[in-house]
Order: structure tokens, then sequence, then C-alpha cells
């Protein structure tokens, strides 16, 4: 894929200003990394060449470097995907292409945004499973229980989710493998990733999914 | 007061979920890694594999990762304890041969020769480093002074864009352009180095 001359510098231009931790969002420069060789050509220069200027022990064959990475990238495809979720009292800024610190998002908790998120994110990344090596629990109030939810065929006999209830919920970390079980409680897991909100954004491979970790105040 | 992290817009997006970021974090500090581990570990053939052992836990640890330190920081003690871990197994591993065990520090009379010749570099990379090297050296060289300085002060000082512009008296932007084309231009130099011969491509 081939860039307008004009257009390439100034990409090229970028990158060399995100080499140097100058640039603030490094959103339009990621999204080419796979689809242009001249972005990651040039981000592999780059480096050596700033390696080599500190040290000159640093000058491998290229071919090393284009080898490791392809290996690494075969590995990380395998690693489950990790999700630490925030507690609702106090989530991190919403994920995205926005800019870094554009504020809290105050917790919108309805249960028609916990159906939408959920729906959302099946709409777009299937079917997952949350597995968590504990007993099941007793459903939450009468309140939760008749909230809208898309029907999604869950088994019956599957393990459940292990959660505190709304009222404090604690951060758990868990690990997704495969299908995912609707439950009022995991729709209410789901309305604390906002970052799944608008679907849109998923648009990359789920195995690659990660989630930010509870934001300390101030970061 | 900590300097800002120059890898803070990258690390942020991969805990946002975006790999490709990590990919890039990756290809910039491999070659460091790689070398911190060989230090370590007697046994070169070891060091690629200890390297992405190094990567992978990074990767499954950043969530965690808090922006106390640097990322580099953080990352040089992961893979310092990932050699360290695999020192140890390589010791209790009785079918391991006995030179591969060896760390670098109980190493006392093997010669420099004999080192290069277990390295895992053949002479053909042993070479291409070295043009490598050579092709860099000459690049800077051949740069206008301001192009050499711009790019000195950023890859050798380690100063801030804020910085060289102040000691350069000129505006942030034409620093980040100085330093830009001061690196297309030895770029173009290493590109026919780069473009290796088994075929691999970026």
């Amino acid at each position: 894929m081939s860039l307008d001359l004009v257009k390439d510098a100034k990409l090229l231009e970028e990158l060399s200003a995100l080499a140097d931790g100058e640039l603030d969002d490094a959103g339009a420069l990621c999204a080419r990394w796979y689809s242009s060789d001249r972005v990651r050509s040039a981000w592999h220069a780059y480096h050596l060449i700033g390696d080599v200027l500190r040290s000159e022990d640093l000058a491998t064959a290229p071919a090393r470097d284009a080898a490791f990475l392809e290996h690494l990238r075969a590995r990380l495809a395998q690693e489950p995907v990790v999700l630490a979720p925030a507690p609702l009292a106090s989530r991190p800024a919403a994920a995205g292409s926005a800019a870094r610190g554009q504020g809290r998002v105050a917790p919108a908790w309805s249960w028609r945004t916990a159906s939408a998120v959920a729906a959302g994110f099946f709409a777009v990344a299937g079917v997952y499973t949350v597995m968590r090596p504990s007993a099941p629990v007793t459903p939450p109030g009468a309140a939760l229980a008749s909230a809208p939810r898309p029907a999604v065929p869950a088994p019956a006999d599957a393990p459940r989710l292990a959660s505190a209830d709304a009222a404090a919920p604690v951060p758990a970390t868990l690990v997704l493998t495969g299908k995912l079980l609707r439950d009022a409680q995991l729709d209410a897991y789901l309305a604390a990733h906002e970052q799944f909100a608008g679907s849109s954004a998923l648009g990359m491979p789920s195995a690659f999914l990660r989630s930010a970790t509870v934001g300390a105040p101030g970061r | 007061m900590m300097a800002p992290d120059s890898d803070a817009p990258l690390v942020e997006r991969v805990k946002q979920g975006d790999v490709k970021a990590f990919e890039m974090l990756v290809v910039k500090y491999q070659r460091r890694i790689e070398r911190l581990i060989g230090r370590m570990v007697r046994d070169v053939d070891l060091v690629p594999d200890i390297a992405q052992e190094t990567f992978i836990r990074a990767y499954r640890a950043l969530p965690q990762f808090r922006g106390d330190s640097a990322f580099y920081t953080w990352l040089y003690r992961i893979a310092v304890n990932t050699a360290k871990k695999s020192l140890m197994e390589l010791k209790r591993d009785p079918t391991v041969a006995e030179t591969a065990r060896a760390s670098r520090d109980e190493d006392e009379e093997t010669s420099r020769v004999e080192n290069e010749l277990t390295d895992g570099e053949t002479p053909d990379a042993v070479l291409a480093s070295k043009q490598i090297a050579a092709a860099v050296n000459f690049a800077i060289e051949a740069l206008s002074e301001e192009l050499r300085q711009a790019i000195t002060l950023r890859e050798i000082e380690g100063l801030s864009y804020e910085e060289i512009a102040e000691m350069m008296n000129c505006p942030i932007g034409t620093v980040r352009s100085r330093i830009f084309r001061a690196r297309e231009a030895i770029a173009q130099r290493l590109r026919p180095l780069l473009e290796n011969r088994s075929g691999e491509r970026w």
C-alpha cells in the first residue's frame, strides 16, 4: 500500500516524534503497523540508528530482528486475554482514540446501558466464556433479574460467575477463553468496561484485547 | 520528579488493548534486551529464547505496570529475572551440558575467539553488523552540523525536544524536523544493507 509522498513524509516525521515520546497520540501510527511496511521499516531503522549511535555492539543483522518479531508475534497470538475490571466507583477514563487525560466519566449505572454494552460486545466479538474456579452463586435481586437483555441461550449446567453484588464490586482477574454465559452479574461486569461501548472499537482480533487496570488518580 | 517516559504514548495504547503498540516496543528494545541477557548467560544460543520469554512476561504483566518507573527500567528487571530463572533451571537439569549451564561470571579461561565461534552469529551476520555500524558512522559525519547536533543531543545526550530547542535556539518544530531528517538521511544509507539477502523483510 503506497501513500502520497507528502503524506508519507508527514507520517514518518510523526513516527520519528513518537520514537522520542514527543507525540501525544500513537493511534494513527499503530493503525498502520501491519499494513505499511514503510512504517515498520522506518521504526526499525530509527531505533537501530539510535542503538548504534550509543553503542556499536548493538548493530545486529536485520534478519535476526525480523525473525525475532515474527516468532514473538506467533506467541503473543496464543496469550489469553486478561481483563482486570475497574471497580465501578473509580474507573479510568474511557479508552479509545481519545487523547489521554480527557477526564473521568461518571459511571452510568443503568441496566439499559449494561445490556446495550453487552449486546454490542457480543455482536462484534462473538460469544465468550468467563471461567472461574468457584461455586455457583445465587442470582442477584429482582431488579437486576428483570433487566431486558438479548436472548442468548446459556447452558443450564455451566459454571456461573462468582462475584460480589452490585453494591460492593470486587475487582477480579478473569481469563476469557471460550463461550460466554449471559448473567446479570456478567452484564454488570461488562458495563464496567466502557471501552467495549461503541463496539466498532473492537476492530482488532479479540485475542489481543487488554483492559486498562484501575487507574491511580493523577496518572 | 521523574522525567516523562518517552514510551508512555505506546504503553498507554498497549494498556488499551493494542498489541501493535507492544510490537513497536519490542522492535525498539529487542537488541538491548538481548545484549543484557547475553551478558548474563554464557550460551548465546539461549539468548533469543530468554528474550522471547521476557517480552511475553512483560506483555502479561503490563496491566499491572503503573508507570512508577520508566517502562524500560521495568522491562530490564523482567529480563534480569527471566535470565536468572533460566540459569537456575539449567543448573537443575541433568541432561544439559556443563558448558551450557555456566553463567558468564563463572567463565574464566575462554578466549575471545572461542566465544565468537560459539556465538550464534555466523561470519556473515558479524560482517553485516560491522557494515551497519560503519554506515551509521559515515552517514552521521556526512550530515550538516544542525542535523548532526540535533540527533546527537537526542540520541546520545537523551535531551527532550524542548531542551534541544533551548540549546540550539530554535523552535521545537524545527528540532523535530531536524531529528527526522537526520534519521532519514542515515536510514537512506542503511537501506541497501537492511534489505537482507535471505528474503526476510519488514
